[in-house]
Protein backbone atom coordinates (compact mmCIF):
# COMPACT_ATOMS: atom_id res chain seq x y z
CA UNK A 1 0.00 0.00 0.00
CA UNK A 2 2.97 2.40 0.63
CA UNK A 3 5.43 1.46 -2.42
CA UNK A 4 4.56 4.70 -3.85
CA UNK A 5 6.62 7.30 -5.02
CA UNK A 6 3.32 10.00 -3.85
CA UNK A 7 3.05 9.30 -0.34
CA UNK A 8 -0.41 9.48 1.81
CA UNK A 9 0.74 12.96 3.17
CA UNK A 10 0.66 14.49 -0.14
CA UNK A 11 -2.77 14.37 -1.27
CA UNK A 12 -4.48 17.91 -2.30
CA UNK A 13 -7.52 18.54 -0.36
CA UNK A 14 -10.06 18.67 -2.58
CA UNK A 15 -14.12 18.07 -2.77
CA UNK A 16 -15.00 14.28 -3.67
CA UNK A 17 -13.79 12.94 -7.01
CA UNK A 18 -15.30 11.95 -9.86
CA UNK A 19 -14.08 8.52 -9.71
CA UNK A 20 -15.24 7.90 -5.75
CA UNK A 21 -18.52 9.10 -7.44
CA UNK A 22 -18.72 6.59 -10.18
CA UNK A 23 -17.14 3.88 -7.94
CA UNK A 24 -20.64 4.70 -5.38
CA UNK A 25 -23.12 5.00 -8.27
CA UNK A 26 -21.99 1.40 -9.22
CA UNK A 27 -21.98 0.33 -5.80
CA UNK A 28 -25.55 1.15 -5.60
CA UNK A 29 -26.53 -0.43 -8.80
CA UNK A 30 -24.71 -3.12 -8.16
CA UNK A 31 -26.59 -3.53 -4.33
CA UNK A 32 -30.42 -3.02 -6.14
CA UNK A 33 -30.04 -5.19 -8.78
CA UNK A 34 -28.51 -8.49 -6.52
CA UNK A 35 -31.23 -7.27 -3.83
CA UNK A 36 -34.43 -7.38 -6.40
CA UNK A 37 -33.23 -10.62 -7.73
CA UNK A 38 -32.76 -12.46 -4.34
CA UNK A 39 -36.32 -10.71 -3.29
CA UNK A 40 -38.04 -12.10 -7.02
CA UNK A 41 -36.36 -15.15 -6.53
CA UNK A 42 -34.70 -14.92 -9.61
CA UNK A 43 -31.13 -14.94 -8.42
CA UNK A 44 -29.18 -18.26 -10.17
CA UNK A 45 -29.71 -20.67 -7.15
CA UNK A 46 -33.22 -19.65 -6.77
CA UNK A 47 -35.56 -18.55 -3.88
CA UNK A 48 -33.53 -19.29 -1.13
CA UNK A 49 -30.66 -20.47 -2.98
CA UNK A 50 -28.52 -20.87 0.05
CA UNK A 51 -30.29 -23.00 1.64
CA UNK A 52 -29.43 -26.48 0.06
CA UNK A 53 -32.06 -28.85 -1.86
CA UNK A 54 -31.11 -31.63 0.94
CA UNK A 55 -32.62 -29.60 3.39
CA UNK A 56 -35.56 -28.40 1.81
CA UNK A 57 -36.38 -31.81 0.82
CA UNK A 58 -36.36 -30.89 -3.32
CA UNK A 59 -33.97 -32.67 -5.49
CA UNK A 60 -32.92 -30.70 -8.64
CA UNK A 61 -33.78 -32.53 -11.99
CA UNK B 1 1.53 3.53 15.28
CA UNK B 2 3.67 3.66 12.63
CA UNK B 3 5.97 0.89 11.69
CA UNK B 4 9.45 1.35 11.05
CA UNK B 5 10.40 0.24 7.01
CA UNK B 6 11.41 -2.71 7.82
CA UNK B 7 8.26 -4.54 9.35
CA UNK B 8 6.13 -2.60 6.92
CA UNK B 9 7.85 -3.99 3.82
CA UNK B 10 7.47 -7.97 5.35
CA UNK B 11 3.51 -6.65 6.30
CA UNK B 12 3.67 -5.46 2.39
CA UNK B 13 5.49 -8.47 1.29
CA UNK B 14 2.52 -10.50 3.20
CA UNK B 15 -0.22 -8.58 1.92
CA UNK B 16 0.69 -8.70 -1.87
CA UNK B 17 1.89 -12.50 -1.72
CA UNK B 18 -1.63 -13.31 -0.18
CA UNK B 19 -3.95 -11.01 -1.96
CA UNK B 20 -1.86 -11.80 -6.08
CA UNK B 21 -2.60 -15.53 -4.32
CA UNK B 22 -5.98 -15.25 -3.25
CA UNK B 23 -6.80 -14.06 -7.03
CA UNK B 24 -5.09 -16.63 -8.89
CA UNK B 25 -6.70 -19.49 -6.66
CA UNK B 26 -10.16 -18.10 -7.71
CA UNK B 27 -8.93 -17.96 -11.12
CA UNK B 28 -8.07 -21.49 -10.61
CA UNK B 29 -11.54 -22.13 -9.38
CA UNK B 30 -13.51 -20.47 -11.86
CA UNK B 31 -11.42 -23.23 -14.46
CA UNK B 32 -12.70 -26.03 -12.01
CA UNK B 33 -16.20 -24.75 -11.78
CA UNK B 34 -16.20 -24.19 -15.55
CA UNK B 35 -15.06 -27.76 -16.47
CA UNK B 36 -17.54 -29.43 -13.68
CA UNK B 37 -20.49 -27.40 -15.36
CA UNK B 38 -19.58 -27.81 -19.08
CA UNK B 39 -17.39 -31.48 -19.25
CA UNK B 40 -19.53 -34.55 -20.79
CA UNK B 41 -16.80 -37.02 -19.09
CA UNK B 42 -18.09 -38.03 -15.24
CA UNK B 43 -14.44 -38.43 -13.91
CA UNK B 44 -13.68 -35.33 -14.90
CA UNK B 45 -16.63 -33.37 -13.63
CA UNK B 46 -16.10 -36.17 -10.16
CA UNK B 47 -13.06 -34.99 -9.77
CA UNK B 48 -13.30 -30.74 -11.04
CA UNK B 49 -16.10 -30.45 -8.19
CA UNK B 50 -13.90 -32.56 -5.28
CA UNK B 51 -10.96 -30.05 -6.55
CA UNK B 52 -13.34 -27.03 -5.84
CA UNK B 53 -13.63 -27.82 -2.27
CA UNK B 54 -10.33 -28.05 -1.89
CA UNK B 55 -9.10 -25.35 -3.49
CA UNK B 56 -11.98 -23.16 -1.68
CA UNK B 57 -11.53 -24.98 1.87
CA UNK B 58 -7.57 -24.94 1.91
CA UNK B 59 -6.52 -21.96 -0.40
CA UNK B 60 -9.28 -19.53 -0.75
CA UNK B 61 -10.76 -19.19 2.50
CA UNK B 62 -6.48 -18.68 4.64
CA UNK B 63 -5.41 -16.55 1.53
CA UNK B 64 -8.63 -14.82 1.96
CA UNK B 65 -8.02 -13.86 5.75
CA UNK B 66 -4.35 -13.66 5.45
CA UNK B 67 -4.73 -10.91 3.04
CA UNK B 68 -7.75 -8.89 4.85
CA UNK B 69 -5.73 -8.98 7.98
CA UNK B 70 -2.23 -7.72 6.42
CA UNK B 71 -4.33 -4.95 4.68
CA UNK B 72 -6.06 -4.17 7.87
CA UNK B 73 -2.46 -3.98 9.66
CA UNK B 74 -0.53 -2.53 6.66
CA UNK B 75 -3.04 0.25 6.69
CA UNK B 76 -3.23 1.32 10.40
CA UNK B 77 0.39 0.73 10.28
CA UNK B 78 1.29 3.20 7.67
CA UNK B 79 0.35 6.68 7.65
CA UNK B 80 -2.38 5.80 5.03
CA UNK B 81 -4.80 4.91 7.51
CA UNK B 82 -8.11 2.90 6.93
CA UNK B 83 -10.89 5.88 6.54
CA UNK B 84 -8.52 8.33 5.25
CA UNK B 85 -8.13 7.88 1.80
CA UNK B 86 -11.23 6.66 -0.93
CA UNK B 87 -9.42 3.97 -2.61
CA UNK B 88 -8.35 2.12 1.02
CA UNK B 89 -11.93 2.43 2.58
CA UNK B 90 -12.97 0.96 -1.26
CA UNK B 91 -10.48 -1.81 -0.88
CA UNK B 92 -11.40 -2.43 2.88
CA UNK B 93 -15.37 -2.74 1.63
CA UNK B 94 -14.72 -4.98 -1.71
CA UNK B 95 -12.97 -7.35 0.39
CA UNK B 96 -15.56 -7.94 3.29
CA UNK B 97 -17.83 -7.92 1.45
CA UNK B 98 -15.92 -10.78 -0.76
CA UNK B 99 -15.03 -12.58 2.45
CA UNK B 100 -18.65 -12.35 3.52
CA UNK B 101 -19.82 -14.08 0.46
CA UNK B 102 -17.27 -16.58 0.13
CA UNK B 103 -18.34 -17.69 3.57
CA UNK B 104 -21.70 -18.02 2.81
CA UNK B 105 -20.80 -19.90 -0.15
CA UNK B 106 -18.83 -22.40 1.16
CA UNK B 107 -21.77 -24.53 1.93
CA UNK B 108 -22.92 -24.88 -1.79
CA UNK B 109 -19.43 -25.94 -2.50
CA UNK B 110 -19.31 -28.74 -0.34
CA UNK B 111 -23.03 -29.43 -0.87
CA UNK B 112 -21.84 -29.83 -5.18
CA UNK B 113 -18.07 -31.36 -3.88
CA UNK B 114 -20.58 -34.56 -1.65
CA UNK B 115 -22.47 -35.83 -4.48
CA UNK B 116 -19.31 -35.47 -6.90
CA UNK B 117 -18.01 -37.75 -4.19
CA UNK B 118 -20.81 -40.06 -3.73
CA UNK B 119 -20.27 -40.61 -7.32
CA UNK B 120 -23.94 -39.34 -7.97
CA UNK B 121 -23.64 -35.95 -10.13
CA UNK B 122 -25.46 -36.47 -13.72
CA UNK B 123 -24.57 -34.01 -16.77
CA UNK B 124 -28.03 -32.06 -15.38
CA UNK B 125 -27.93 -31.95 -11.72
CA UNK B 126 -27.91 -29.34 -9.51
CA UNK B 127 -27.55 -27.57 -12.69
CA UNK B 128 -28.73 -23.59 -11.09
CA UNK B 129 -25.77 -24.43 -8.33
CA UNK B 130 -23.43 -25.51 -10.49
CA UNK B 131 -24.15 -22.72 -12.45
CA UNK B 132 -23.93 -20.03 -9.03
CA UNK B 133 -20.31 -21.77 -8.73
CA UNK B 134 -19.33 -20.03 -11.87
CA UNK B 135 -21.18 -16.93 -11.37
CA UNK B 136 -19.74 -16.62 -7.86
CA UNK B 137 -16.33 -17.10 -9.29
CA UNK B 138 -16.51 -14.90 -11.98
CA UNK B 139 -17.88 -11.89 -9.68
CA UNK B 140 -15.14 -12.77 -7.24
CA UNK B 141 -12.19 -12.18 -9.80
CA UNK B 142 -13.90 -9.05 -10.97
CA UNK B 143 -14.12 -7.80 -7.43
CA UNK B 144 -10.09 -8.95 -6.64
CA UNK B 145 -8.82 -7.28 -10.17
CA UNK B 146 -10.78 -4.10 -8.84
CA UNK B 147 -8.72 -4.56 -5.49
CA UNK B 148 -5.90 -4.74 -7.43
CA UNK B 149 -6.08 -1.76 -9.65
CA UNK B 150 -7.44 0.27 -7.02
CA UNK B 151 -3.71 -0.87 -4.87
CA UNK B 152 -1.81 -0.16 -7.98
CA UNK B 153 -3.15 3.30 -9.29
CA UNK B 154 -3.96 4.73 -5.46
CA UNK B 155 -6.48 7.35 -7.18
CA UNK B 156 -6.36 10.74 -5.18
CA UNK B 157 -9.22 11.46 -2.76
CA UNK B 158 -9.10 12.44 0.67
CA UNK B 159 -12.63 11.09 2.95
CA UNK B 160 -13.74 13.87 5.04
CA UNK B 161 -12.15 12.31 7.85
CA UNK B 162 -8.86 11.96 5.97
CA UNK B 163 -9.30 15.46 5.38
CA UNK B 164 -10.02 16.54 8.90
CA UNK B 165 -6.85 14.52 10.03
CA UNK B 166 -4.44 16.31 7.15
CA UNK B 167 -5.51 19.90 8.93
CA UNK B 168 -4.75 18.51 11.93
CA UNK B 169 -1.52 17.18 10.91
CA UNK B 170 -0.17 20.66 9.46
CA UNK B 171 -1.85 22.88 12.27
CA UNK B 172 0.06 20.52 14.89
CA UNK B 173 3.47 21.03 12.09
CA UNK B 174 2.78 24.78 11.91
CA UNK B 175 2.50 25.37 15.88
CA UNK B 176 5.96 22.95 15.86
CA UNK B 177 7.56 25.16 13.62
CA UNK B 178 7.07 28.64 15.57
CA UNK B 179 8.28 27.11 18.67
Amino acid sequence: MSHTPMGPDHQATASTPAWVKVFGMIAIVLALVIGALHLTGNSLGGPGSHTLPVERGVRQP
Amino acid sequence: MTMGPPLRKLVLTVHVTCSVGWLGAVAGFLVLAVTGLTSQDAQMVRAAYLATELTASAVIVPLCFAALLSGLVQSLGTRWGLFRHYWVFFKLLITVFATIILLVHMQPISYVAGVAADGALASGDLQRLRIQLVADAGAALVALLVTTTLAVYKPRGLTPYGQRKLRQQRRARLLHSHQ
